[in-house]
C-alpha cells in the first residue's frame, strides 16, 4: 500500500510541475458536446458503448427508415444533451412600492429568450451552441428557425449590450459563442493564385521580403512578407488561367471571415484568403466582450430557471462576470444543486468542499437529471449573505413518465423495476416510487405528470414554478454600500413570489429595472399569475429559498392537493400514496413541496372565476410600509379548456 | 468596515485550520451518553449555573443539567467512546443524554443547583407518564425542585426512540438559559407498545448487543443479519469498530443501522444571559426565597444571535466529544460514514425557533416524530417522508436514517478509468449486486466497496485542463480560474491517492487542505446546517453557528468514533 502511495505522490508531483507552466489564457468558456456516450451523435453513434450501439442495431434491424431509427435511438439512449449558461454578478431588482433593492444575482447568459418569456432557459445542445457571429448587416437562421440579424461588426445583434433588450427577443443561444480561433495560428500560408487577375500586377514584380498587408476578417497579429515565390511568378509570363504559387510568412490569426491582401511593394489587390479562417468549429470557446456586454449588472431575480427532464445530461456553465457595484469584493461564486440525491462534493457548489469560479473564470457542472421533482439552486459562497442578497433560483426535473410509451401507466412503473438505476427495490429505503398497487389507469393524452407515479395521482395541465424569498433591504443597503453586515438581526420587509411582491406577482411580462449603467435590464422575468384550463389541474412547484424565516401560503378557494415533499412522491414503502389535501402549506428555507390545485369540478371552479394564494402570515403580505403587497397572487379559472400549454395563458 | 468584516471572517478561518488539524485524525461523533446506575436506571442529575464558551471567544453565562455525582466509567456509552466526562455538580449543554432499554423503569433525581433568584426548576420528560411523586414541590406543568432541594422522576421509558427533555418552569427563561438535553429510548423485543413487533427480526437493546457484539464481534450474534452493523459484519475490514448504542431505532428491521449521530439545535441571545447574570448575582437576587424566583429577565424581543448544534457552534461543534477546551459543552457534531452505510440521525429541536437542517448529499427517510415510528398499516413498512430539509422544531425530536452511495452520478466517483495504463494496477473492479453494488465479500478491503458499478470505469474528465475542444464529457478549468476550499482534496474523486487517479494535475491540490487530506482521508465532504443561513453565523461572523461537515470516506479508511 505504502508503494503504491508513493507512485502516485509521484504522479502528482510531476502534474504539479505540468500545471507550473503557464495556464491557458481561456478563462471564461462553455461546454456542451455535441454527443456524449449517453446521447451519441444520431448517425455515427459515436461515442456510445459497443454494447448500446449492439442494442441500437438490433431494434433497428437493418431498417433504413428514418422513423423506426428514430424510434430505436430513444429507445437506447433516451433523454437530451441539455445545456445552460449562467453568469454570476449583480444587478438591481424592482419591489412592489417601487424600491430598487441591490442585488448579488444570476443572470441568464443563455435561453435568453425563453427567459424573457418566464420559461426556464435550459436549452438542447443544438440551439445552445449557436455562433454569435454571422455576415455583417446580414441574418441567419439560427437552430430553432428564428431569424437573428447581424450588425455591422459581424456580431448578432440579439448579444449587443443590454441585450435582451425588447419582449420579441428570441435568441437561446449560448452568450458569447464564437469559433475558436486561437489554435488556427500558422506560420505561413501559401495562395495559389493567377497573378495577372487576382492580383494585377502594377510594379516591378513580386519579390521576397515584400511585405504583406492583411486588411478584415478580424484576425490580428499579422506581419506578414513574402518568404517564397512559385515557378512561373514573372507576372506577365504566366497566361492567364494559370496559377502560380507565393508563400507568405506571419499572417496572422484570428479571421473569423477571409482578410483580403495587399501587396507594398508590387501587386496590389482584393482576393479573400479564406484559408486564413478558423475551422475549429464552435468547441466552447467565448468572446470575452460579448459576455461581458450582455452579463454585467444583468442578474435576474429569481435566477435564471432551469428544467430537465429525466435522463437528461446538463452541461451547467457558471461564469462569474464579477459585481460591478461592488468592485472591493473578489466574490466567488457556485451553483449548488440544492437536494440532489447521492451529489458528488465535487459539483455540490459547496466552495469549503470543492472549488468555487473567481472572476473571470467559467466552470461547467454536470448532472445527471435525478428523480423526478422539484428543486432548487443557489450560490453557496457565504450563504447568509449571497442568499439574502439574491443569488436563488428554480430548478425542476419532469418524469420519464411524460414521454413514455405504455399504454398503461402501471406498465411503465412496472419496466422501471427492471432497471437497476431505477429501480426501487423493498430493501432501499430512500427510494419514493414503489409500485403502487395495481392498476389500469391509462396514459392521458394532453396531461404531464410530476412523479413516475404509476396510477396517474400526479397528472396535472400546466406547470407553475413558484419560489419564495425574503429580502431585508436594510441588508441589501448595507451589502451596497460596503459595510459590515448583521445577520443576527436580519429582518425580510419584502416578501416575494418568483421575486416579486404584489401587485407585480400578477404583471404578466417580464419586469425590468433601470440600473446603473442607465440601460433597463430585465431584473424580474417570472410572473407569478396562474391560469388553469377550465377543467384543468395546475401543478405548483414550491421552494422556499429566505434565509430567515418560514413562510406559509394559503389557497382561498382551490384546496391544496399534496403529491409531493422535497421532490420525493409522498408514497409508503407498501406503495400507499400519503398524499393529502390543505388549504395552506408551510416552508422553511430549502424546503420544497408540489401542490396540484385541481379545478376539474367546474360547478364549483366555473369559467372566468379568480382565486387568490396569499399569506395568512399578515405582515409577510406588505411590501414593507405599504399593506397589502407581499407574498399573494392570483388563480384564474380559463373561460375555455383551450390553454396555450406554452405560453400558460388562457385561449 | 466591510474589510474589517472580511478579515475577521478570514480570522475565524484560520482559526478553523488550526484547530481542525490537531484533531483531523479522530473527530468522529457517534451519539455518547450515559446509563442509569443500579438495577433500574437511576439517574442523580444537577441543574447547575457555569460558562460555556463560543468560537468568537465569548463566554457566556448558562444553566444546564449535568450530573450531580459522577456516573462510573462504565455507565459511558457507547462503549468505544473515551474520554468520557460528567463531573460531579457541573452543568453542561445540552444536559447529560440519559441512555435506556425500552420497557425500564427510570428515575431521574434532580437537584436545583441553580442561583437562588432562578427559584425552582424542573424536568418535563414530553411522551412519558411520571409515576406519583414522592419529593419535590407542586409547579405547573410538573413537581419542581426547590432551590437546594431535589425532585424525583419515575416513569417508564414505553417509547422507543430520540426525545428531548427540558425545564418545565419558567420555560421561557429556563430553556433559553440552557436546561434541555436527550433522552434515548433502545428498542426491545419485550416492549408491548406499538407498533407490534415483528416475529424473528428484532433487535435487542443496547447490553445484550453489546455483551453479544463484546463475545463475538464478526458473528451474527443472534441478530437478524440486517441489523449486523456493516463494518462489524465484514471481517478483514479496516473498520471494526461499532459505536451504536443499539442495533436498531425501533422494533423494526428496516431502521437498523451501522452509525448514529446525535444533533441538538438550539440558539442563544447572550442579552438575557447577561441580565440572568447580573440578577442571579445581585443581593436581591442571592437572598430571594421565592419558588418563582426573583428575576426580571426580558425574554422579549428576542435577538438570539449564537446558534448551536450540540451546545457548540461551528467550528467547535467538529471537534471531538469531550474534548478539553469545552469543559460545559462535552457533545460534538461531526459525521462520517462509508457508502452504503445505513446511519440514523437523532435530531432534536431545543430552544425555541425552528431551523430546517439541510443534509446535503441525499435525502433523508423520517422514521419517527418524538418516538412515534411512520410505519404503514397493517404490513408495517416505512411511511415517513424522504426529505433534504428536515425542520427542527421546539421540542420535537426525529429519527431518520441517511445513505449515501453516489449512485447515478454517470461517472466513476473512484476516479477508475481503463482508458489510463497507469490506472489499471489500482482498479480493482467491479462486480455489481442484485442492487447493481459492488459488495461482494473480495471487495471488502478495496476502494470502492459499495460503488455504484454502472458508472464503474466512466471518467469524469477525459483530458488535462485545457481548451475546450480537446475532449471531454468534461474539462476541467484553468486551475487558476478557481479557489479551492479547504476541505476539498485536490481530486474530484474519492479516497486516498485521488489526486493521481484525476486525469491531469486539476485542480491544484489546495495547500491548506484541513481534515481532509489527500495523502490521507480524502472524503467527499458536505455541508449539514441550518438553510435559514442566517444561523450559520457566529454572533454576526461566518461562517459559524448551526453548521457541520459531513464527510464520506471510502471504505479502505477507518472511521474511528472513539475520540
Amino acid at each position: 500500500m505504502s508503494s503504491t502511495r508513493f507512485f502516485w505522490s509521484g504522479i502528482a508531483a510531476a502534474l504539479l510541475g505540468l500545471i507550473a507552466l503557464p495556464a491557458a489564457a481561456q478563462s471564461f468558456r462553455v461546454q456542451c458536446p455535441s454527443a456524449t456516450a449517453l446521447h451519441p451523435d444520431p448517425v455515427t453513434l459515436a461515442p456510445a458503448p459497443a454494447a448500446k450501439i449492439a442494442q441500437y442495431n438490433a431494434l433497428v434491424g437493418g431498417s433504413t427508415d428514418a422513423g423506426v431509427k428514430a424510434t430505436a435511438y430513444a429507445t437506447v439512449f433516451p433523454g437530451h444533451i441539455k445545456c445552460q449558461q449562467l453568469g454570476g454578478g449583480d444587478g438591481f431588482a424592482t419591489m412592489g412600492d417601487g424600491t430598487q433593492m441591490y442585488l448579488f444575482a444570476f443572470g441568464p447568459l443563455s435561453g435568453l429568450g425563453n427567459i424573457v418569456h418566464g420559461l426556464p432557459g435550459t436549452v438542447l445542445n443544438t440551439v445552445f451552441n449557436q455562433s454569435n457571429l454571422g455576415p455583417a448587416n446580414g441574418t441567419i437562421t439560427d437552430a430553432e428557425g428564428q431569424a437573428q440579424p447581424v450588425g455591422a461588426d459581424g456580431v448578432l445583434e440579439a448579444v449587443k449590450i443590454g441585450a435582451p433588450d425588447s419582449a420579441d427577443y428570441n435568441f437561446n443561444g449560448a452568450i458569447g459563442l464564437v469559433p475558436d480561433t486561437s489554435d488556427s495560428k500558422v506560420g505561413s500560408v501559401t495562395l495559389m493564385i493567377d497573378p495577372n487577375t487576382d492580383l494585377p500586377y502594377t510594379g516591378s514584380g513580386y519579390t521576397v521580403g515584400e511585405q504583406v498587408v492583411f486588411t478584415g476578417g478580424g484576425g490580428s497579429g499579422a506581419t506578414g512578407h513574402i518568404a517564397a515565390l512559385g515557378a512561373g511568378r514573372s507576372i506577365g509570363v504566366l497566361a492567364d488561367g494559370v496559377t502560380a504559387a507565393i508563400t507568405i510568412d506571419n499572417p496572422g490569426s484570428g479571421y473569423i471571415s477571409p482578410p483580403t491582401v495587399s501587396f507594398a511593394g508590387g501587386g496590389s489587390g482584393a482576393q479573400p484568403i479564406a484559408a486564413l479562417v478558423a475551422t475549429d468549429g464552435l468547441t466552447g470557446h467565448v468572446d470575452e466582450r460579448l459576455i461581458m456586454d450582455v452579463g454585467v449588472m444583468n442578474g435576474n431575480f429569481s435566477a435564471p430557471t432551469i428544467a430537465i427532464d429525466e435522463d437528461d445530461e446538463l452541461f451547467l456553465t457558471l461564469t462569474n462576470v464579477g459585481m460591478v457595484m461592488r468592485p472591493d469584493l473578489f466574490e466567488q461564486h457556485t451553483v449548488h444543486f440544492h437536494g440532489y440525491p447521492n451529489a458528488s462534493s465535487f459539483y455540490d457548489g459547496v466552495p469549503d468542499a470543492s472549488v468555487a469560479i473567481n472572476i473571470g473564470g467559467s466552470f461547467t457542472y454536470y448532472y445527471l437529471a435525478p428523480e423526478a421533482g422539484t428543486y432548487m439552486w443557489h450560490c453557496h459562497i457565504s450563504p447568509p449573505e449571497h442568499l439574502q442578497m439574491g443569488m436563488v433560483g428554480q430548478i425542476y426535473v419532469r418524469p420519464r413518465q411524460d414521454v413514455g410509451t405504455t399504454a398503461t401507466l402501471y406498465a411503465e412503473a412496472q419496466n422501471d423495476q427492471l432497471d437497476l438505476s431505477r429501480k426501487c427495490s423493498a430493501t432501499d429505503i430512500l427510494c419514493s416510487v414503489q409500485l403502487p398497487p395495481a392498476n389500469s389507469n391509462p396514459r392521458v393524452v394532453g396531461k404531464k405528470y410530476a412523479f413516475d407515479d404509476g396510477d396517474g395521482s400526479t397528472a396535472y395541465d400546466v406547470e407553475y414554478p413558484i419560489q419564495m424569498h425574503g429580502f431585508d433591504p436594510n441588508f441589501h443597503f448595507v451589502g451596497m454600500t460596503f459595510n459590515p453586515e448583521s445577520f443576527a438581526d436580519t429582518k425580510d420587509k419584502y416578501f416575494l413570489l418568483n421575486g416579486r411582491s404584489y401587485p407585480d406577482t400578477i404583471h404578466a411580462g417580464p419586469m425590468h429595472t433601470q440600473s446603473t449603467d442607465g440601460t433597463q435590464h430585465y431584473s424580474q422575468p417570472l410572473s407569478t399569475i396562474i391560469n388553469i384550463p377550465l377543467g384543468g389541474k395546475a401543478l405548483l412547484r414550491f421552494s422556499d429559498l429566505n434565509v430567515t424565516e418560514y413562510h406559509t401560503l394559503a389557497s382561498l378557494g382551490i384546496r391544496m392537493h399534496v403529491i409531493g415533499i422535497n421532490a420525493r412522491l409522498l408514497r409508503d414503502q407498501d406503495g400507499n400514496n400519503t398524499d393529502y389535501y390543505t388549504n395552506s402549506i408551510t416552508l422553511g428555507g430549502g424546503e420544497s413541496i408540489d401542490v396540484i390545485l385541481d379545478a376539474s369540478d367546474t360547478t364549483t371552479y366555473p369559467a372566468n372565476s379568480k382565486f387568490y394564494l396569499y399569506t395568512p402570515q399578515l405582515d409577510h403580505l406588505s411590501n414593507d410600509a405599504e399593506n397589502f403587497g407581499g407574498m399573494m397572487t392570483e388563480v384564474n379559472i380559463c373561460p375555455s379548456a383551450s390553454f396555450d400549454a406554452n405560453a400558460k395563458k388562457c385561449l | 468596515m466591510r474589510n474589517n468584516t472580511m478579515s475577521i471572517d478570514r480570522v475565524l478561518r484560520g482559526a478553523a485550520v488550526a484547530v481542525a488539524s490537531v484533531f483531523a485524525a479522530a473527530v468522529q461523533a457517534a451519539a455518547p451518553g450515559i446509563t442509569g446506575t443500579g438495577t433500574a436506571d437511576n439517574f442523580d442529575l444537577v441543574a447547575a449555573p457555569g460558562y460555556i464558551t463560543q468560537p468568537d471567544g465569548a463566554s457566556i453565562y448558562t444553566w444546564g443539567y449535568g450530573c450531580n455525582t459522577a456516573p462510573a466509567s462504565s455507565n459511558f456509552v457507547p462503549a468505544g467512546v473515551t474520554g468520557g466526562a460528567c463531573p460531579a455538580g457541573s452543568m453542561q449543554l445540552p444536559g447529560p443524554t440519559l441512555v435506556v432499554n425500552q420497557g425500564d423503569t427510570v428515575t431521574v433525581t434532580l437537584h436545583n443547583n441553580l442561583p437562588a433568584a432562578a427559584g425552582n426548576t424542573s424536568i418535563i420528560f414530553p411522551g412519558f407518564t411520571m409515576q406519583p411523586f414522592a419529593d419535590g414541590v407542586p409547579g405547573v406543568l410538573t413537581q419542581e425542585a426547590a432551590h437546594g432541594s431535589t425532585v424525583t422522576y419515575t416513569f417508564v421509558a414505553d417509547t422507543a426512540g430520540t426525545h428531548s427533555y427540558y425545564s418545565g418552569t419558567q420555560g421561557d427563561l429556563q430553556v433559553e438559559m440552557g436546561l434541555y438535553g436527550a433522552l434515548i429510548v433502545l428498542p426491545s423485543n419485550t416492549a408491548t407498545t406499538t407498533p407490534t413487533p415483528l416475529a424473528g427480526a428484532v433487535p435487542t437493546g443496547y447490553a445484550a448487543y453489546i455483551a453479544a457484539a463484546r463475545a463475538a464481534p464478526t458473528a451474527a450474534a443472534g441478530l437478524p443479519d440486517t441489523c449486523f452493523a456493516l463494518g462489524g459484519k465484514l471481517s478483514g475490514l479496516m473498520d471494526t469498530g461499532d459505536y451504536r448504542l443499539a442495533a436498531a431505532a425501533y422494533n423494526h428491521p428496516e431502521t437498523c443501522y451501522d452509525r448514529e449521530y446525535l444533533f441538538q439545535f438550539s440558539e442563544m441571545d447572550s442579552a438575557i444571559h447577561r441580565q440572568a447574570e447580573a440578577q442571579a448575582l445581585s443581593a436581591a437576587g442571592l437572598a430571594c426565597a421565592q419558588g418563582t424566583g426573583c428575576m426580571n429577565v426580558q425574554t422579549e424581543p428576542y435577538h438570539p444571535e449564537y446558534f448551536m448544534i450540540n451546545g457548540r457552534s461551528m467550528p467547535d461543534d467538529m471537534d471531538p466529544n469531550y474534548a478539553t477546551q469545552y469543559p460545559h459543552q462535552p457533545y460534538n457534531g461531526n459525521p462520517h460514514m462509508h457508502p452504503g452505510e445505513q446511519v440514523l440521525l437523532r435530531v432534536i429541536g431545543q430552544g425555541r425557533m425552528q431551523h430546517p437542517f439541510h443534509e446535503h448529499a441525499n435525502h433523508v427517510r423520517i422514521l419517527a416524530r418524538d418516538g412515534n415510528p411512520l410505519f404503514t398499516l397493517p404490513n408495517n413498512n416505512l411511511a415517513g417522508p424522504l426529505l433534504f430539509t428536515t425542520s427542527t422544531t421546539p421540542g420535537m425530536a426525529f429519527d431518520g436514517i441517511f445513505e449515501f452511495t453516489a449512485k447515478n452520478l454517470n461517472w466513476d466517483p473512484y476516479g477508475h478509468h481503463t482508458a489510463d495504463a497507469n490506472n489499471a494496477a489500482v482498479d480493482p473492479g467491479c462486480t455489481p449486486d442484485a442492487n447493481g453494488f459492488n459488495t461482494g465479500a473480495a471487495a471488502v478491503n478495496q476502494i470502492n466497496y459499495w460503488e455504484w458499478c454502472a458508472d464503474h470505469d466512466k471518467p469524469l474528465e477525459a483530458h488535462p485542463f485545457g481548451n475546450v475542444g480537446s475532449g471531454g464529457p468534461i474539462t476541467l478549468p484553468d486551475p487558476n480560474i478557481l479557489a479551492n476550499g479547504p476541505w476539498y482534496g485536490g481530486s474530484p474523486y474519492l479516497g486516498f491517492e485521488a489526486t493521481g487517479r484525476a486525469v491531469g494535475g486539476t485542480p491544484i491540490p489546495p495547500s491548506g487542505t484541513v481534515g481532509n487530506d489527500p495523502g490521507g482521508e480524502a472524503g467527499w465532504a458536505y455541508m449539514w446546517h441550518s438553510h435559514n443561513e442566517r444561523e450559520i453565523t457566529t454572533n454576526n461572523i461566518f461562517p459559524g453557528g448551526m453548521m457541520m461537515m459531513l464527510l464520506i470516506d471510502p471504505w479502505n479508511y477507518s472511521i474511528n468514533e472513539a475520540n
